[in-house]
């Protein structure tokens, strides 16, 4: 048992279900939603079937490698399915005995749980799933992306996967786990996890950051202007990212924060836009 | 015969499935009526993966018989009795030989008709037509598409059940085709069963790990319970919304009890069992009301031999444990006063500044209100806790239970030693949440959180944001509800108008619109909220809106004269008054009249009106002005004969100007008069139009 035989049984089976398997995503996101291979894929017209597993960054929730829980990077194991099938919550089901989980033995659980993006201007109905008081996943039928409808509907399915083998190894504490059989996670992350605990909360230079912001939102407008949503979302997925951080640095003000979220739900609604327009040099390369 | 519809669904939330059967039994019975279908017994059965309807049908319409009409007996025989043109071509079109047809006397004379009996239509028929519809047609609060994503429903449909005395009734929705089958429970029996009546599906429900009736799964998961804390000698801490929350989302009971470590018991209760509610909707257990190191959680399984179950909870629990605890100390060795400065750094809403600023506002319209309530003996607790009472908002424990908001406040402030008025006033100011909810139970609490919730609906308003029924970022109708609720529960009568500008003032120029808009807005605004609470007090809306009529005041006193109609509106004299009332309101319509001059009465009707009234106007007044509004009626029925009198004696529209501007004058005194005690032309009157 190891959270790298984890991915390769989801892998697996997520390939075996007809996705295309992503590669992980070299921009910084907060969650796997916000990455390309979701964002654009839910807009427009066209099935997809994708799976991939993308590390999420969420600088406040460092704990500097001390708490057993909380970390400020973990990895989500995504899966994107247009349209949604009908028999998709057994097929997912499915997948959890496909990970070694005997689910006779316990309780799965789908617990009502709305969940919405206001930075990308989406959300979906759906539910956290819970395996015997954990939620494991989140799954999400979408209804709205960068601010437009969505049709058809796609299904996404977010595993957490640290918690998700922390389930499956009994293990108290994430740096317990096994990465795989021989290397475990506290030899591949602890460092990481204090490196980068002191990075976001004490060192990264909030004037740097502030720059770097405002560099990325001049450079994301002036892309959707040329009509190159692609790269023009980079600069917003940065944007979101270096908000972030400003943010562990504490160095949001009250009304800064609402106006910088504001100005990143606005350029991801207009690449949205560009991307889902008739003449789009995107979606007809897509 | 028997009906059974079942709505196969995607765990559907519990709301969602007692608006869903609700609905969809009314629609049902409503179209199967009109179809001339009987409907017996009908019963709703549910889980949150099932939305089930059964009850007992006639077969199909009756059959009919019909008579038709056709040409006059005189157009359609010729004198020697042959069938003219006219008859036969009747007869072919009806599709009858010509020696069927009869002579019908009806009352413009005789006529040839023909019999013709029309087959009823079947049940099955009817329900495969008439169902599709009714299950398009439900909605919810939040619907959503899937799929190709043509239908709206609260969650995806996965299949349709639907038989009629056995046999299938077929009808399909959205590319679905209802049939005769069903499927056990999702994990534990997932393979397709057919069934053909309701005690069968029921049955084979069962035997699959579905218990349909959600009562029953309630009763088990109370006997379970019972069982588990029984030889601890415990109980299970009430939580009758978990519970039914529960009762829905499981198909198949089973109760595990489990435990965590002892040393989290120096947490506050709130906070253990809030840890406990939320996320894993864990129940809590006490002994004799002290918190026990004992948790029940219901799941959805047939049993838990290995313990996986239990031992997966209590290891979540834990975790969670260990960071409120962790969060407990942090936030206490921080200090909580001390952290008042921090909500600068909070945001209420962009253009009325951070909660800081709030904290500063409270703070006056607290002073302001307990001015206003001559009850309020602790001024100084107040100003204390309107400072404190946001500064929650910065710790971490309500930065992780969002939900323990108020109640963190109450417990730091006690931990920091403020006095027992404070911690209330700070620990209460969020109630009611809803109209189910009680208001604070403190003066204290009462008066910080009106402060509260009229401070956000003042200032929101105020600049301009407009909620809508589908938009209310900031809650204000939960506000406004609030505020009526408070004022209603705690008897305080506050001038209404005097009130808001009080609060508007407070904000200084941070709100730019007049302040005739903004009161305009508000009046109509709160009408609305305490409309919706007096009618759940039963009153009429007709007599809501004759207090509503007289003004709005105050909102309490609002409240006493709609109070005072619903008491007397039985009474002989009440319909009598009424109707006397609109008649004077119809006389003035569009009038204008000077002072009442004395002197130019000539009648002796009109005068004794006026002496009359003189005198109940005299009584009336300290009664109105106490808040009697029952008194203040019963008095001004005694204008009743008197008015009759004048109306039935005197000309109003006189001739002579003098004589009839004087009339009119006297009318409108009098309405005058009684529009302090309510808008009486607004009541409905059974018989109104003979009235008039």
């Amino acid at each position: 048992m190891s959270l790298q035989r984890l991915i390769l049984n989801l892998h697996h089976f997520w390939a075996g279900q007809g996705c295309d398997l992503a590669p992980t995503y070299d921009v910084e996101v907060g969650a796997g939603t916000m990455t390309p291979d979701t964002f654009f894929r839910v807009l427009g017209p066209r099935p997809w079937r994708t799976a991939y597993v993308q590390p999420a960054r969420r600088p406040t929730d460092g704990r500097y490698g001390d708490n057993p829980n909380r970390v400020q990077k973990h990895h989500q194991y995504q899966v994107i399915i247009k349209p949604s099938p009908a028999d998709i919550q057994s097929v997912y089901v499915r997948s959890l005995g496909a990970c070694g989980i005997d689910l006779h033995d316990h309780d799965l659980r789908f617990d009502e749980d709305d969940w919405e993006s206001p930075t990308i201007g989406a959300w979906g109905v759906g539910w956290q799933v819970m395996l015997d008081g954990l939620e494991v996943s989140q799954f999400t039928y979408f209804q709205q992306a960068g601010g437009l409808e969505v049709s058809p509907i796609p299904v996404e399915i977010t595993y957490g996967l640290e918690r998700l083998e922390m389930f499956i190894e009994g293990k108290d504490d994430i740096y317990d786990l096994q990465w795989s059989d021989d290397v475990t996670y506290r030899d591949l992350r602890l460092d990481e996890e204090r490196q980068f605990s002191d990075y976001n909360f004490n060192r990264a230079t909030v004037k740097t950051l502030r720059s770097q912001f405002a560099s990325s939102e001049k450079e994301a407008k002036m892309l959707v202007e040329k009509r190159l949503p692609l790269p023009a979302y980079d600069q917003c997925l940065k944007c979101s990212h270096l908000f972030n951080l400003l943010d562990a640095r504490g160095a949001i003000s009250v009304t800064e924060r609402v106006k910088m979220i504001a100005q990143i739900r606005t350029l991801v609604a207009q690449v949205a836009r560009v991307f889902v327009a008739p003449d789009s040099p995107a979606e007809g390369a897509a | 015969m028997e009906f059974l519809l079942e709505i196969k669904v995607e765990e559907m939330p519990l709301a969602h499935v007692r608006t869903a059967l609700e609905d969809m039994s009314e629609k049902l019975k409503k179209e199967l009526a009109s179809a001339r279908i009987s409907c017996d017994g009908l019963r709703r059965f549910s889980t949150t993966r099932r939305l089930i309807l059964t009850a007992d049908l006639a077969a199909g319409q009756a059959d009919r018989d019909e008579l038709i009409t056709g040409p006059p007996k005189a157009a359609a025989f010729a004198a020697d009795g042959t069938p003219t043109p006219a008859a036969l071509g009747f007869a072919r079109s009806k599709g009858v030989d010509v020696s069927q047809l009869q002579v019908v006397t009806t009352e413009k004379g005789e006529y040839v008709g023909v019999r013709k009996a029309v087959k009823g239509r079947s049940a099955a028929d009817i329900l495969a037509e008439t169902l599709p519809s009714i299950i398009t047609s439900l909605s919810f609060p939040k619907m959503m598409r899937w799929g190709m994503g043509s239908l709206r429903f609260s969650r995806p449909i996965r299949g349709l059940l639907c038989l009629l005395d056995g046999n299938t009734v077929s009808f399909s929705l959205d590319g679905l085709v209802s049939g005769n089958r069903t499927t056990g429970h999702k994990l534990h029996a997932p393979e397709d069963i057919e069934v053909r009546s309701f005690e069968e599906y029921r049955a084979k429900l069962r035997e699959r790990f579905v218990v349909v009736d959600a009562d029953e799964r309630k009763a088990s998961i109370l006997r379970q319970i019972a069982a588990l804390v029984e030889p601890v000698k415990a109980e299970m801490y009430p939580d009758p919304a978990l519970l039914d929350k529960l009762a829905n989302d499981v198909e198949s009971p089973f109760v595990v009890m489990g435990s965590f470590p002892d040393y989290f018991l120096q947490l506050p209760l709130e906070v253990l069992s809030t840890a406990m509610r939320e996320g894993q909707k864990l129940f809590s257990v006490i002994r004799s009301g002290k918190q026990l190191p004992l948790f029940l959680g219901v799941a959805d399984v047939v049993g838990d031999p290995k313990g996986f179950i239990r031992t997966g909870h209590e290891r979540v629990l834990k975790a969670r444990l260990a960071d409120a605890r962790f969060f407990w100390d942090q936030d206490l060795k921080a200090g909580f006063k001390k952290r008042a400065p921090r909500l600068k750094q909070v945001l209420f809403q962009e253009k009325l500044g951070s909660y800081e600023d709030k904290a500063a506002r409270l703070e006056k319209i607290v002073a302001y209100l307990c001015w206003k309530v001559e009850t309020c003996k602790s001024a100084r607790e107040l100003a204390a806790a309107a400072v404190l009472c946001k500064v929650d908002l910065v710790t971490d424990m309500v930065r992780e239970f969002p939900a323990l908001q108020g109640t963190m406040g109450g417990l730091y402030a006690k931990a920091e030693g403020f006095p027992p008025p404070v911690v209330r006033a700070v620990a209460e100011h969020y109630l009611p949440v809803s109209a189910d909810d009680p208001s604070p139970a403190s003066l204290e609490g009462a008066i910080l959180s009106l402060a509260d919730k009229l401070d956000s609906i003042v200032g929101v308003i105020g600049i301009g944001v407009q909620t809508t029924g589908s938009s209310d970022p900031f809650g204000l109708r939960r506000n406004a509800q609030g505020v009526c609720k408070i004022v209603l529960d705690k008897k305080f009568s506050l001038p209404f108008d005097r009130l808001v500008e009080k609060v508007i003032s407070v904000y200084g120029d941070k709100i730019k619109r007049p302040k005739a808009e903004i009161l305009d807005q508000l009046r109509e605004f709160f009408s609305g909220r305490l409309r919706y609470l007096l009618e759940r007090e039963g009153i009429r809306y007709d007599l809501i809106n004759a207090a509503l009529g007289a003004g709005m005041d105050d909102l309490y006193r609002v409240a006493l004269r709609a109070r005072a109609l619903d008491v007397l509106k039985a009474g002989p004299q009440f319909e009598p008054l009424i109707l006397m009332a609109k008649r004077v309101n119809n006389i003035l319509a569009g009038q204008t009249a000077p002072a009442v001059n004395p002197d130019h009465f000539v009648e002796k009707a009109e005068k004794e009106l006026y002496a009359t009234f003189t005198i109940i106007k005299e009584n009336v007044g300290p009664m109105i002005a106490k808040g009697d509004f029952v008194q203040a009626q019963k008095i001004v029925f005694r204008l009743q004969p008197a008015l009759n009198a004048f109306f039935e004696k005197v000309m109003v529209m006189a001739e002579e100007p003098k004589l009839r501007k004087n009339r009119l004058a006297l009318l409108q005194t009098i309405h005058k008069m009684l529009l302090r005690i309510a808008d009486y032309a607004q009541v409905v009157v059974e018989g109104e139009k003979t009235g008039k």
